[in-house]
């Protein structure tokens, strides 16, 4: 945790009561976003993103697997996320895997929809190689590499920026296998098939200090917190999954005001991402 | 189907079937209920001798126990804290599931319930200590986080330990068009959505809220409206759409059980005339 003195913690606090923070940003403003793609080479794709000291990868890797009996018509998608103890010493030991477990959990809310697959940022039938018989996995692995707050934004767009940099090889599968027999498929090698990321959504997470909320805080802003909110939105402005943590409780009409808030802020976070990743892409290429 | 072979397979029997449900409007749920009401609740305090405290509640085939244990000193190991320590753990019997042993999927229950209750415990009136409490499902019927974590309030409660309010939790799925509310386990493994809500509710604050599935502006406040006019706490009489008794005690309902003599049970605001010094009520 960060060790912060009295004289400290009241700058933050009234730096943000007055809407101008420590490093100079106002309440909803983000750091700055940098992102590269294609950085692990044994992935299907992969991104780095570094917003402000916070710094994450993302790798997506795609396997060949047997669809659920309850959805035939589904692939599989895991979102696991590993803290790393290099990046900070409260990482290390059980209180790491705790929060881990906390980050998957959350993006996995945030980015896999409804048990149905409704709502989903990745489309769930897309994957689908031949209906009941065999489906892609797709395992998005987040790593933390430097923390400095605001890790769950931070991870949201690294597998935001994979995934739009993922290609899955194109799979042939023989004709006239019977419907007993397990399919024999033929994996190219060459024809790769782009994703449709376009429902991918972001995360915003609005933390509340004192009276105000704050949009991207620093892990010095982060250890003021009474509770944060983060909220999962996508391209049309719905809402794809939400979070709370902080013991704190909140009031409904404040979640509300909030969730309008990290609406409006998700819109300038998408083009802001998006003009990034189609930047990294070119300069990948 | 006439199959060739007769045996038996057991995955079949698990395998529901596709509910009619989708983007019809006046379906049945399949125990009958409306769609914004719950389950017939039972709960009961005191369900274990050994604890400091403990409860049991069932929404209707759902059935959980907890039982909480402390304040007791903190391990060794661990770092001195001038709060105390809420140590939360959520395990499922075996047979809980319809499918055996299927309830260790649930291993992130027990931080849920952890965030769900360290707002409303005052953790600083039992500094060095540690709080255990342990909740078990002993059968899963659907929406079994809510239910532990209302049921664990009530054995903090029961414990003596202090709350700033007792903690309710309810969630809410989205099935097509429709929200329903508290959900069994049927409709939970088809739901489009589903958002869970931990509230305290006379301090009208939430404590936790998880939401998951691709839902509209119109939605969320719907679903605010749906969950902010279910009454937890307060009777609620559907007769005369207004709270303060049920609908089997409502005289209007029922005339025979107004009381004969006089205009009734003396209003609330009658109550404040009696003097505060004479227990015989104005005499």
């Amino acid at each position: 945790m960060v060790g912060l003195s009295g004289g400290e913690k009241h700058y933050i606090q009234g730096g943000i009561a007055q809407d101008l923070r420590t490093d100079g940003r106002t309440r909803l403003a983000y750091r700055q976003i940098s992102v590269q793609t294609g950085v692990i080479p044994q992935a299907n794709g992969s991104a780095r993103v570094k917003l402000g000291g916070t710094d994450v990868i993302a790798s997506v890797k795609a396997e060949l697997g047997k669809p659920n009996y309850l959805y035939p018509d589904k692939g599989k998608v895991a979102i696991y996320v590993d803290c790393s103890p290099t990046a900070a010493p409260m990482f290390e030991g059980r209180g790491g895997e705790e929060f881990s477990a906390e980050l998957s959990l959350a993006l996995q809310r945030c980015f896999l929809g409804g048990k149905s697959g409704a709502g989903a940022g990745i489309n769930l039938s897309s994957l689908i190689v031949m209906e009941g018989k065999m489906c892609w996995d797709l395992y998005i692995d987040g790593l933390v590499i430097s923390s400095d707050g605001n890790l769950l934004d931070a991870l949201g767009a690294a597998i935001k920026a994979a995934l739009s940099n993922t290609g899955i090889p194109k799979v042939n599968v023989a004709v006239g296998a019977s419907a007993d027999e397990e399919p024999e498929v033929d994996i190219s090698d060459e024809e790769f098939l782009q994703f449709d990321t376009s429902g991918v959504p972001v995360i915003v997470t609005l933390t509340k200090v004192g009276r105000h909320y704050i949009a991207d805080a620093t892990s010095e802003e982060e250890s003021q917190m009474s509770s944060a909110l983060s909220i999962s939105v996508n391209r049309h402005g719905h809402i794809c999954g939400l979070t709370k943590r902080g013991g704190a409780g909140l009031d409904p009409s404040v979640i509300l005001d909030m969730i309008s808030v990290a609406k409006h802020v998700s819109e300038q976070l998408i083009a802001k991402l998006d003009s990034e990743i189609s930047a990294a892409e070119v300069e990948a290429e | 189907m006439a199959g060739k072979s007769s045996t038996y397979s057991l995955k079949k029997q698990h395998r529901l079937k596709k509910p009619l449900f989708k983007d019809l409007v006046d379906w049945v749920r399949p125990d009958t209920r409306g769609f914004h009401q719950c389950r017939p609740a039972f709960l009961r305090t005191g369900a274990v001798n050994a604890a400091s405290g403990s409860a049991y509640v069932e929404f209707g085939s759902t059935k959980v126990i907890v039982s909480v244990f402390g304040p007791r000193e903190s391990k060794k190991a661990m770092l001195y804290s001038d709060i105390g320590r809420l140590n939360c753990n959520v395990s499922y019997t075996t047979f809980a599931t319809s499918i055996r042993g299927q309830g260790s999927d649930h291993k992130e229950y027990s931080s849920m319930l952890h965030k769900a209750l360290e707002g409303a415990v005052m953790l600083e009136s039992f500094p060095k200590t540690t709080v255990d409490v342990f909740a078990l499902v002993l059968e899963s019927g659907g929406s079994d986080l809510p239910v532990v974590i209302s049921c664990a309030s009530l054995a903090l409660a029961d414990a003596g330990i202090m709350m700033y309010d007792l903690v309710t939790s309810v969630s809410v799925s989205c099935l097509g068009k429709n929200l329903v509310l508290d959900p069994i386990t049927e409709e939970e493994s088809y739901q489009d959505g589903s958002l869970m809500i931990t509230s305290m509710p006379s301090r009208n604050e939430v404590t936790q809220l998880t939401l998951t599935g691709e839902w509209s502006t119109p939605k969320i406040h719907e679903m605010a409206r749906v969950i902010t006019t279910t009454r937890w706490l307060r009777p609620y009489c559907d007769y005369i759409e207004d709270e303060g008794h049920l609908r089997s005690t409502c005289f209007k309902l029922h005339p025979e059980l107004r009381p004969k003599n006089g205009r009734g049970k003396p209003r609330i605001a009658a109550i404040s005339e009696v003097p505060f010094s004479s227990g015989e009520g104005g005499a």
